[in-house]
């Protein structure tokens, strides 16, 4: 099991996985808006999403958990 | 009346030693060395084997044991070399000093004759001038002689590695165990490459650690390649094992002179040093905000497509590295838009300010490639000590004197514009591609804080931002900069390279005169 947390602080612009999704390591789950970049969220390991803990145009926090990959 | 006892001959005394050698040379002994071997590491003469040129190690104090320090009997037979193999050799042709940590010998342990030994080293690296290596294998200083306050007269070789820095490269090899206050070797060294698994180094050993807080680790957990060489960033580079770790010492060296007063070989390169870089438009994409892998951008201008990363996985946001261009030793300091956008934080000025302390001070020129979105700001990085840390890199790139060369790919704003060598730290040249956008922020922020009031007073705010946005936008473009002449030039991006080349050629004969001082005050 994997948290996935935000690099850095940002508007969270997109979500691009659902809940129940497969994903592989490294795919993209979310992109950040931050410091003028569309700055990828991926996940570190090959797995399912069971939880997306945050929504579109939401503010997230540097290490705050953003989905769990399992 | 009864004949003197006759003296043995030369004969006699030659075998003798032959055997005292021989016991010498056989470490730690048969059992020993195959437990090291059997924990996937190779011995003290083994890795010299490897670090230097075929044939050209000379050794000193092979015939060194330990001795009582209770007065009890010494067993020269049990401490070998006093567990470090000392000596000098080439590397690629140059002579270095090399001490190696036999962990075969009481687990490498420090004892007082093998420290008189590497303390000799050390003293022969700075007379002449040369490069000193530490492969680092050892379970810390030999408590048996140290315990006491005998301590009272110890620590030297830490005050001689600071008077060294900037003179000599040192390199510690991490290749087992590092514990206590030994740590401070690989802490003040240029370059620490690491073993994975089984190298680690922590300023109190897990047994130390459970003593005097409680905690329960392991030296691996507390102090292995993945806290260093991630983490921490006292780590340079994480590799698989001792025979990587030796090359990358090698490679490390190849690009720096043998001391301050000169500098580093040029390499023969077929690679032309007019070639065209037509990729490089396809590799970096025009519109801002997309990411792309500045690595690729650096393999494709330097010589051979060959770069060697410094900490390659540590503050990944921005990249270090070592090159050639025209075969000339070259540091690349370059933002990374592929991790956190390539803003700076405080990892990241940290890793680049060292990285330009270290090159300036070898006078290996440097090159910066900017994509720069600025500094991370907000609350988490003020309470880091964002400000000191980013002033810690303005002081590095403004005091290096060494030729430098600025590339503007994208983007340059605020203080990343001048933490990554922007007009006012005197690169010798400074160039921009088309894409380049030079400004103190972007056109969003910029419009919030000097429209504030239109905006708030618009019938439709948020159109009226984004109509003044598009205004302020109109000003952001590097055309304006070479009209007031603060860029050199605008380039075609598949001429990079010739001009960091013609640049760097150009910068050889500086000689920046600064005020005297006995030295800046850092900030750290």
């Amino acid at each position: 099991m994997a948290e996935v947390k935000a690099e850095l602080v940002g508007n969270l612009w997109k979500i691009v996985v659902e809940v129940g999704q497969a994903v592989e390591e490294d795919d993209t789950l979310m992109i950040l808006e931050s410091m003028k970049m569309e700055i990828p969220i991926t996940t570190p390991i090959s797995g399912t999403v069971t939880q997306i803990l945050v929504a579109e145009g939401q503010v997230v926090q540097e290490g705050q958990t953003v989905a769990v990959v399992e | 009346m009864t004949e003197p006892p006759e003296a043995p001959g030369l004969d006699e005394l030659t075998a003798a030693l032959r055997v005292r050698r021989e016991r010498s040379r056989a470490m730690g002994g048969s059992e020993r060395i195959g437990q090291q071997h059997s924990r996937h590491k190779l011995t003290a003469r083994e890795r010299m084997d490897l670090l230097f040129d075929a044939g050209t190690f000379v050794e000193f104090g092979l015939l060194a044991h330990q001795h009582s320090m209770t007065g009890g009997a010494t067993e020269p037979e049990r401490t070998p070399a006093d567990g470090v193999v000392t000596g000098e050799g080439l590397v690629d042709g140059r002579r270095v000093y090399c001490a190696a940590y036999d962990f075969t010998v009481m687990a490498g342990s420090m004892g007082m004759i093998g420290e008189h030994k590497v303390a000799r080293l050390r003293r022969k690296a700075m007379l002449n001038r040369l490069p000193m290596i530490w492969l680092l294998d050892s379970a810390g200083a030999r408590i048996q002689e140290a315990a006491g306050s005998t301590f009272a007269g110890s620590g030297a070789l830490f005050f001689e590695q600071v008077q060294m820095s900037g003179v000599v490269p040192q390199v510690a090899a991490m290749l087992g165990p590092c514990a206590a206050g030994t740590a401070y070797i690989p802490g003040l060294a240029d370059y620490v490459p690491m073993v994975k698994e089984t190298s680690s180094m922590s300023l109190g050993g897990a047994r130390l650690v459970k003593a005097a807080t409680g905690e329960e680790t392991t030296d691996h957990a507390m102090g292995g390649s993945q806290v260093h060489c991630y983490v921490s960033g006292v780590g340079d580079l994480e590799v698989d094992d001792d025979a990587a770790c030796l090359a990358a010492v090698r490679e490390f060296l190849s690009f720096l002179p043998s001391n301050n007063r000169e500098t580093a070989p040029r390499r023969e390169t077929s690679d032309p040093r007019d070639r065209r870089v037509d990729e490089l438009a396809k590799l970096v994409p025009v519109n801002p905000r997309a990411a792309y892998d500045m690595r690729k951008v650096i393999r494709r201008l330097a010589d051979d497509a060959h770069v060697f990363e410094i900490k390659p996985t540590f503050a990944r946001n921005i990249i270090t590295a070592f090159a050639r261009f025209d075969g000339r030793s070259v540091g690349i300091v370059a933002s990374q838009p592929m991790i956190k956008g390539g803003a700076l934080d405080i990892d990241a000025a940290d890793k680049a300010a060292r990285f330009v302390w270290l090159c300036d001070a070898f006078n290996v020129p440097l090159v910066f490639l900017q994509d720069v979105p600025g500094f991370i700001v907000g609350t988490e990085v003020e309470k880091q000590g964002i400000i000191r840390h980013g002033a810690k890199m303005l002081f590095a790139v403004s005091e290096a004197t060494v030729p430098k060369v600025t590339v503007v790919l994208r983007k340059a704003y605020g203080a990343g514009y001048y933490v990554m060598c922007g007009r006012g730290y005197e690169p010798d040249t400074l160039v921009a591609w088309p894409t380049a956008e030079i400004s103190v922020m972007g056109p969003e922020g910029a419009v919030d804080i000097i429209f504030s009031k239109q905006i708030a007073a618009a019938d439709d705010p948020a159109a009226a931002r984004a109509a003044l946005a598009g205004t302020v936008r109109e000003t952001i473009d590097p055309f304006i900069a070479a009209s007031w002449a603060m860029v050199d030039d605008i380039i075609d991006p598949a001429d990079t390279r010739r001009v960091i080349i013609e640049s760097l050629e150009g910068a050889e004969t500086k000689r920046p005169r600064r005020a005297w001082r006995k030295h800046g005050v850092p900030p750290v």
